[in-house]
């Protein structure tokens, strides 16, 4: 069973009709027995970095989540916002703290004649292989205005460029994240969906 | 490297798709529903659903029907329609919508733009700018009687940070005579945020004229879908012939 968060943060609807889709049992729930009960945590969202903590916090999640990740290490998936919520440290809209399971830093994408937000469909550069077998396709649909810079580069699981190099994908032992939306990737975000959940469930 | 984007629009009038010339004279088209699951199969970069006559006949927007829409969709969406609250983009984004698509709320209430940005963040706002030429210049299409030029309109909601222009030019909509180039290249160098152009394509070279003579990275269309045999697939396959980035 997947717990995917729900902490008014958006698009848990996208993220549960991808699961429902490839058969993957999930519930959107913020309840923490259901949480705890769960084989697998997925956090997705959208908004901003202070918000989400706050929406966290306010349900004690935080606390739950850490220790339920970072101390019985259950595999987590994060998406855009709970891809950034990972890190130390948030900027948006000023510096706050983040789950800071990954040493790292959310900063605003600030290049000369960039379009900012990033949005779009962008090939991913894929560094570390271990979920992206068997794709099908390279492009993914990214939306956001800030992105991970992590401290250590050997958690980035892929870049994607857009002025410059950006991290895509972290992932740290039982930890993997995208800052690219698979549920709203067609058959790209499927396949890497698949092989994320038929890798964790193995 | 960014791809340039193909979008599908529906526009909505409460009973099916419709299609208008200049912004009038709505021609019944379709089944949204079934529209959305054909652009879903052919893998259409995303899908903007308008429901275009909501505001002015003072109704909410139909949540069963946009969730039935949406739930055909693996690809980003984006919804618009007499949104005046938050708790109208809340519904929608509830339902799986990416982004809201707001104008008339957007004309006459500019704190409440930056509110829905404050909540929800700039990504998911985009706003929908209805351009028509009048003498030497620009104005907002509306139907509530303001006065309002489009480049004082388009700065207005830079101000409050939004994520999106959805630009439509009102003359060239639904004429299948190609785009408004001379509105594309002024809004495009105007913004630091994606546009999307929409108005006046009807064939293949309308497609890539737009993108040579312009630096657009997205285009929103609906005729050509309904009208000729061309799909988004075969824009982009075009695009393609004169080496500009397509997800293929």
């Amino acid at each position: 069973m997947v717990a995917i968060i729900d902490y008014n943060m958006g698009n848990v609807a996208s993220v549960q009709k991808a699961l429902n889709f490839l058969n993957i049992p999930s519930v959107v729930t913020n309840n923490h027995k259901a949480i705890s009960d769960s084989d697998f945590i997925l956090l997705p969202g959208v908004g901003s970095f202070r918000q989400g903590m706050e929406n966290l916090k306010r349900k004690e999640l935080d606390k739950l989540l850490t220790d339920l990740v970072m101390g019985e290490k259950k595999s987590f998936l994060g998406i855009c916002l709970g891809m950034q919520l990972i890190a130390k440290k948030g900027t948006e809209p000023e510096d706050c703290v983040g789950l800071d399971w990954v040493e790292g830093t959310i900063v605003k994408i600030e290049e000369q004649n960039l379009r900012v937000p990033h949005m779009g469909w962008n090939n991913i550069d894929i560094k570390k292989q271990r979920y992206f077998d068997n794709l099908q396709g390279k492009d993914f649909y990214f939306i956001h205005s800030y992105h991970f810079i992590p401290d250590n580069k050997d958690v980035i699981a892929a870049t994607v460029e857009y002025g410059r190099e950006l991290v895509a994908a972290v992932q740290k032992e039982n930890i993997f994240a995208t800052q690219f939306h698979p549920e709203k990737s067609q058959v790209a975000g499927l396949s890497l969906l698949k092989n994320y959940f038929d890798y964790v469930k193995a | 490297m960014l791809k340039l984007r193909i979008i599908p629009i529906l526009t909505f009038n409460g009973f099916g798709l419709v299609k208008t010339k200049k912004f009038a004279n709505p021609r019944m088209v379709g089944n949204p529903v079934q529209a959305a699951r054909v652009y879903n199969s052919r893998g259409v970069d995303e899908l903007v659903f308008l429901d275009i006559t909501a505001t002015e006949q003072n109704r909410k927007i139909n949540l069963k029907l946009v969730s039935d829409v949406i739930k055909e969709c693996y690809m980003p969406v984006a919804i618009g329609g007499n949104i005046t609250s938050i708790e109208d983009i809340n519904a929608l984004l509830k339902i799986g919508a990416d982004k809201v698509v707001i104008k008339t709320k957007a004309l006459t209430d500019t704190d409440f733009i930056k509110q829905a940005v404050s909540f929800f963040g700039s990504q998911c706002i985009t706003i929908a700018v209805d351009a028509y030429k009048s003498g030497n210049e620009y104005k907002i299409f509306n139907k509530i009687g303001l006065e309002i030029g489009l480049d004082e309109f388009i700065e207005k909601m830079e101000l409050c940070k939004v994520g999106e222009f959805v630009l439509a030019s009102v003359d060239n909509d639904g004429m299948m005579d190609g785009f408004d180039d001379e509105l594309v290249r002024h809004v495009v160098s105007k913004v630091n945020v994606p546009v999307i152009a929409v108005g006046g394509g009807g064939n293949l070279i309308h497609y890539n004229e737009l993108f040579a003579k312009t630096e657009i990275e997205a285009v929103g269309s609906a005729s050509i879908f309904y009208f000729t045999q061309y799909t988004p697939l075969d824009i982009k396959e075009e695009l393609r012939k004169i080496n500009k980035p397509v997800r293929l």
